[in-house]
């Protein structure tokens, strides 16, 4: 059975779909019976929640760039 | 191509700011990361602007096979390798010390099960602990101290939701590679939220 510091070192891969059947069941068998584990993965699982959700940094100059691109469209249709 | 995007597409080519605006909103986070992992920060912000300007020159030409993300981010790659071409950077894959750690084998026993386990934490959901200013600067600072290539890889896919393969594409890195580093990444934001959980401190 996997231990508790190899289902650490498999868990992104569990998370992101990358393991085989076998990997897998193996996981889950571990998480079934061992509750740090469990605590562990769905910690995980909030720390991926925490970086979807983090507010994105501003852009700066958003309005001034898009001004610019859409004067370089709008010449580039009259040529 | 999805329904909002031959909708934003119609408005490019017609030239309407606004659409822009929505363009460079939605996915300039995105080329930000992939100009961050091949030049470096120093010259990401130029290779973002080089970038935006291929994609204006080549609006019209573009084959809507692909979806428009997909495209900027091929435009932005494309626009960062350019820049490299004859001085090729040496690519950090190192893996720096996080401020907070990461989850390392002092975390368990010599059988490999946990010598000190994950404790609860008094929040359990993104929402409640992102209203934690000090927890928002406290990543901020974590993520700022990733190695260039653990830090894109970590926003492509968390926080653009691309595929590995894209990944690996975009950046030229290996399947393994990509699962490494993101798999590092991860444990040392981990541990930053483990560590302000227990302390209530950055
Ligand atoms: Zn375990």
């Amino acid at each position: 059975m996997l231990s508790c510091k190899e289902l650490v070192a498999h868990s992104s891969d569990y998370l992101d779909g990358q393991l085989s059947l076998r990997e897998r069941l193996g996981v889950r068998a571990h998480l079934a019976m061992c509750r740090h584990c469990r605590r562990f993965i769905r910690q995980m699982k909030v720390t991926q929640g925490v970086l979807r959700k983090l507010p994105d940094a501003a852009i700066p100059e958003l309005d001034v760039l898009a001004e610019r691109l859409a004067e370089q469209r709008n010449q580039s249709r009259q040529d | 191509m999805s329904g909002n995007d031959v909708e934003l597409l119609t408005r490019l080519l017609a030239g309407e700011q606004q659409a822009f605006r929505e363009l460079v909103a939605t996915y300039q986070g995105a080329m930000r990361a992939v100009a961050y992992a091949i030049v470096g920060s120093r010259n990401a912000d130029e290779v973002v602007q080089d970038a935006w300007l291929a994609v204006v020159r080549n609006l019209e030409g573009f084959q809507q096979r692909s979806s428009l993300k997909t495209w900027l981010l091929t435009i932005t790659a494309n626009t960062a390798k350019t820049r490299l071409k004859h001085n090729r950077r040496e690519v950090l894959l190192d893996d720096l010390p996080g401020p907070h750690g990461s989850v390392g084998g002092e975390r368990f026993a010599a059988d490999g099960h946990w010598q000190t386990p994950p404790n609860a934490w008094h929040e359990d959901s993104p929402e409640a602990l992102l209203s934690e200013e000090e927890l928002r600067q406290c990543l901020e600072k974590t993520l700022a101290s990733l190695s260039e290539m653990q830090a894109s890889v970590l926003l492509l896919r968390e926080r653009q939701g691309l595929e590995l393969e894209e990944i690996c594409n975009l950046l030229e890195l290996s399947l393994s590679n990509v699962r490494v580093l993101l798999h590092r990444a991860r444990l040392k934001v981990f541990a930053t939220l483990e560590h302000f959980e227990e302390t209530g401190q950055c």
